[in-house]
């Protein structure tokens, strides 16, 4: 059940000492918080702990949180960093993930589930699917624009950059994403038949 | 803006004046070509905003609080302790180092080439070498010399890390 009180009483009442309004807190964006650690991660064991780490260090924190933006960008900026640093340990090169190569074997990995392609799979499935074959930064933009309740304005905030430079880079996002739900959704079909 | 789609994104995000918007919506309602990619990307637009969020698992919101828990238990316990006990502790050295160098400079024998200078009245000063044998004071001089460095390291480490 989620809490009655707003973000910044919750936030006011855990300074106060009482911490399940900070559980309140976590319980309200855990979803949110999860959702943009799995677009960098791209697995659940991980966004588990980049989500996890977050919300302790928005926690240690918490005293400096002026209240200049709303509580969610302040947090998604510290996903952010979180995720950004957790990529940098991991040595992962986010960079290669959009590469064909590494596309053909996004493809083959689904290509394990084809006993699924007789069900009739949403349309919400092909989008999530192709999303996580973006680069984390396009999904990130994508996920907090669109479920984040987030301006560009603030986006520009959470990820540190110009917000011109948003609408540039959600423009590009929104094409590769719908390029590559294209080219799923065409694989699909080819398999079909 | 450059090409169809830009202005066309432009005009769903809202993200452009007055001016623009009014003049997108009429190349919408005339011309096919916009209205057909507006079509296109309406429907993109709201399979996007449809998309659903990932859950974490159940015991999420336990495990963030277990950890802090576990976090703030752990703190070292200098952060907890209260500086006025640290400063009584403080005072009562310097008190007892203060006294006990006032009694041995007083019981002290010193000569001199001068006259021997003639208190008035008669201080009774309490002889207290029956109470401290030469070791033990010993000892404890050299507690406090351990102790004054002691607090001198941790001085010297605190202000190094501020300035690092």
């Amino acid at each position: 059940m989620q809490s009655k009180f707003s973000d910044i009483e919750l936030i006011e009442q855990t300074l106060q000492g009482n911490q399940t309004a900070y559980a309140d807190l976590v319980k309200r964006h855990q979803r949110f918080v999860f959702t943009l650690a799995m677009r960098f991660t791209k697995t659940r064991e991980d966004a588990e702990e980049v989500a996890q780490d977050s919300f302790i260090k928005a926690y240690r924190s918490l005293q400096n949180f002026q209240g200049q933006s709303k509580f969610s960008t302040w947090l998604y900026s510290i996903v952010y960093t979180t995720a950004m640093t957790f990529l940098r340990k991991r040595k992962l090169d986010t960079s290669s993930i959009d590469d064909e190569n590494n596309y053909l074997q996004i493809e083959n990995q689904s290509g394990g589930f084809k006993n699924d392609l007789a069900e009739n799979k949403s349309r919400s499935y092909y989008v999530n699917q192709a999303i996580e074959q973006l680069l984390p930064d396009d999904a990130m933009i994508i996920t907090l624009f669109y479920k984040g309740e987030q301006s560009l304005e603030e986006i520009a905030v959470t990820l540190g950059i110009e917000p011109n430079n948003v609408k540039v880079k959600l423009f590009r996002a929104r094409q590769r994403l719908k390029e590559k739900l294209e080219r799923n959704l065409k694989h699909e079909v080819s398999e079909l038949i | 803006m450059n090409s169809i789609e830009e202005k066309l994104w432009n005009y769903l995000d809202g993200s452009c004046s007055t001016k623009e918007h009014e003049a997108i919506s009429h190349l919408i309602a005339t011309d096919p070509t916009y209205q057909q990619k507006y079509q296109e990307l309406l429907a993109f637009n709201q399979e996007l905003e449809n998309m659903e969020l990932d859950a974490p698992p159940m015991a999420f919101t336990y495990n963030v609080m277990e950890a802090i828990r576990t976090e703030e238990a752990s703190k070292p316990l200098k952060a907890n302790i209260d500086h006025r006990i640290i400063k009584a502790i403080a005072a009562f050295f310097v008190v007892t180092i203060a006294a006990l160098l006032v009694i041995a400079l007083a019981n002290s024998h010193t000569s001199s080439v001068h006259e021997t200078v003639q208190i008035p009245v008669k201080v009774q000063i309490p002889t207290l070498t029956n109470y401290f044998s030469g070791p033990v004071m010993k000892g404890f001089l050299f507690f406090d010399v351990v102790l004054a460095l002691f607090l001198l390291d941790e001085y010297l480490r605190k202000r190094h890390t501020t300035a690092s």
